[in-house]
């Protein structure tokens, strides 16, 4: 239970997929206009990424990673399977569970609301290749999260995170519009300076339940300060009383 | 009277030239004009903008002064210590005194000098080539960036977070009232991940705590430094500093180190209430916030009652906190009423600031506790809150319109 709870607060505040890892950025600044579009494809993202992740974990565990065949072993003429790994496939593999996926969402949200349909415009086949999904994929991966739980939570929580991202900068932009921001920066441009700050907002969950791997980075800094400043003045000590 | 008038024939001849920005805002800036704001920030509040900073600036001013003189207190008192004295405060008898004030003052207004002046001068430069007048946001952050930065910070890199925080903070939205995140606060979060040995640590809070660091290499106790916060001590599990009903009530007046206005809780209290009775900041925010820190320091108490958490946690210092207690030290209480409750960074509706306020003491004690990289949780948390204040603001009012179009439905049928 703990563990679900960790795995769901960090995927969505301390690895953003937005502010921590910069993924999916393009869908991010091209579709935060306004809010209600912004909604629906963060709707999208996450029901993309909560269905490919568990498809993409078992594929994961039944298929690709050395070993993973073990189950075939002895169906075929006892040939062993087990030492197979098929780890160069995950990309294919991945990007092919997405993009179904991604047109099922397409055919579901154009029978039920092509007006939201309409304003995604070219975004929503265009999730295929977010980087978010497939970096959901392949995190989901690499952090080797253990069990299908898990890994559910995972693709649930950072669409989550992604989703919370786009509808900040969405309202964001909707109260900056009437803004006298200047010209050069207009559009595109404050937009990424208003992520970089917003980025700040989300550091203070960075460093958060890392589980102490990289321990408290301020008091180091600090300590190797006073180690150098005692070492100096320990030095200067000896060296006046040399000059004595 | 003569630059007045002086001031007066200047802004007369440059009218309607590139410079006149610069010589209306000096004008305006030492006399009263018989102007006031017509157009552009007050758009949101029908009030002079004038006025309203003016207030803000009152109600901080008894924290500034108590500031400079616990400078000088702390910095006496560490010398004391050094010396293996041990100081009790009494408010006439070794805190009001002439050397603290000197001390303090001297430490003091340099940083607020620099602040008024880069950060006016950016200011100034911006309105001279956008062709507006000088915006009169810059006063408050001017005056509020000295009292949230630790006494010893170098005044170049006060300089240059001023300089970071008005241009990308502020005037690259379009200036005054257009910004999302508190500029304030974005010069101390630039200063907090930019120089973290300067603004973190047991170090940086009493004056002239390096020279200190020498001395203590030739031979002196350790105690000598005794220049952490409350909060960092806890954060180390270290509750030593909490102990008798006497450090409790040096943490309410404000006796101890910290950042320069930050540490009387007594004296924003009555600034709070100062700026709560002009109306000009919001009490929805103070109060639900202060609600939302007593309700998460509530459920961290129960946590540790219920032994969830046991001491050789890394979060049982500032766990065990009791719920209150959390009010009092560090920046919790400044920054609920002075940040928070900015009226251009907040939530603008009146539900929207009680939801605001609330998720600002949730997770300003959240942050705290879980986060020992970060003490400080309030800054970051208002941070935060500011980049979702829009989305609550579009959500109340969608709620709203939704209401509304209900009624009206009703009302046809």
């Amino acid at each position: 239970m703990i563990e679900h709870l960790e795995l769901f607060f960090k995927s969505i505040f301390v690895d953003n997929m937005v502010f921590a890892v910069f993924l999916g950025m393009c869908s991010y600044l091209a579709v935060s206009k306004k809010v209600a579009t912004a909604v629906g494809l963060g709707a999208a993202v996450i029901f993309v990424l909560a269905i490919t992740v568990p498809l993409n974990w078992l594929l994961d565990q039944y298929l690709l990673q050395p070993g993973a065949l073990a189950w075939a072993d002895g169906s075929a003429n006892g040939e062993g399977f087990s030492g197979m790994d098929l780890g160069f496939l995950s990309f294919i593999m991945f990007i092919a569970t997405i993009a179904t996926m991604v047109q099922l969402v397409e055919i579901v949200v154009e029978k039920f609301s092509p007006s939201l349909y309409n304003s995604l415009g070219i975004f929503l086949p265009l999730i295929a290749v977010n980087c978010a999904i497939l970096g959901g994929s392949l995190f989901m991966q690499s952090r080797e999260i253990e069990t299908f739980g898990l890994a559910v939570n995972y693709g649930v929580s950072s669409g989550i995170g992604w989703f919370l991202a786009i509808l900040a900068i969405a309202a964001i932009r909707e109260k900056i519009r009437y803004s006298n921001v200047p010209a050069p920066l207009r559009g595109l441009g404050i937009t990424f300076i208003i992520t970089g700050l917003m980025g700040i907002g989300f550091l203070s969950f960075g460093g958060m339940l890392t589980g102490g791997e990289d321990e408290t980075p301020s008091p180091e800094p600090t300590a190797q300060v006073e180690k150098i400043q005692t070492e100096d003045a320990k030095e200067l000590a000896e060296n006046t009383k040399i000059a004595e | 009277m003569g630059l007045k008038s002086n001031l007066h024939n200047l802004k007369e001849k440059y009218k309607g030239t590139k410079m006149a920005p610069a010589f209306n805002a000096i004008h305006t800036f030492l006399y009263l004009p018989n102007e006031t704001t017509h157009n552009g920030t007050h758009i949101k509040a029908a009030d002079d903008l004038k006025r309203t900073m003016n207030i803000v600036i009152m109600a901080m001013i008894p924290c500034l002064i108590f500031g400079m003189f616990n400078a000088g207190y702390q910095h006496y008192s560490a010398i004391d210590a050094l010396a293996g004295v041990a100081r009790e405060v009494s408010l006439f008898g070794n805190f009001l005194t002439w050397d603290n004030f000197v001390i303090g003052a001297w430490q003091v207004l340099p940083l607020v000098i620099v602040s008024y002046g880069v950060g006016l001068l950016v200011e100034f430069i911006f309105a001279v080539i956008k062709g507006h007048e000088v915006e009169e946001g810059y006063l408050v952050t001017g005056m509020l960036v000295p009292l949230i930065v630790p006494i010893d910070i170098p005044l170049w890199m006060l300089a240059v977070a001023v300089i970071f925080g008005v241009v990308i903070g502020k005037e690259v939205f379009g200036g005054t009232g257009m910004n999302i995140l508190n500029p304030a606060l974005t010069i101390r979060a630039f200063l907090f991940f930019a120089y973290p040995t300067w603004m973190s640590g047991d170090k940086v809070w009493v004056h002239g705590a390096d020279p200190r660091v020498q001395d203590l290499a030739a031979g002196a106790t350790p105690d000598a430094l005794s220049g952490e916060t409350i909060l960092g001590g806890l954060a180390q599990n270290n509750s030593s500093m909490l102990d008798s009903a006497g450090d409790i009530w040096n943490a309410f007046f404000g006796f101890i180190p910290g950042s320069v206005g930050e540490t009387s809780t007594l004296l924003i209290i009555l600034g709070g209430l100062f700026l709560v009775f002009t109306k000009v900041g919001s009490w929805r925010i103070m109060l639900s916030s202060v609600a939302g820190a007593i309700a998460m320091g509530l459920i961290f108490n129960g946590i540790v009652s219920a032994e969830w958490v046991t001491e050789s946690s890394k979060f049982y210092g500032l766990m065990s906190t009791d719920f209150w207690m959390h009010l009092l030290i560090g920046g919790f209480a400044f920054g609920t009423v002075y940040m928070a409750t900015d009226p251009v960074t907040a939530s603008q509706t009146n539900k929207g600031k009680i939801v605001y306020g609330f998720l600002i003491g949730i997770l300003s004690i959240m942050i705290r506790v879980f986060n020992p990289a970060y003490p400080e949780g309030v800054m970051l948390a208002i941070l935060l809150m500011n980049v979702f204040a829009p989305t609550i603001d579009h959500y109340v009012v969608q709620g709203n319109v939704k209401r509304r179009m209900k009624r009206l439905k009703v009302k046809t049928a």
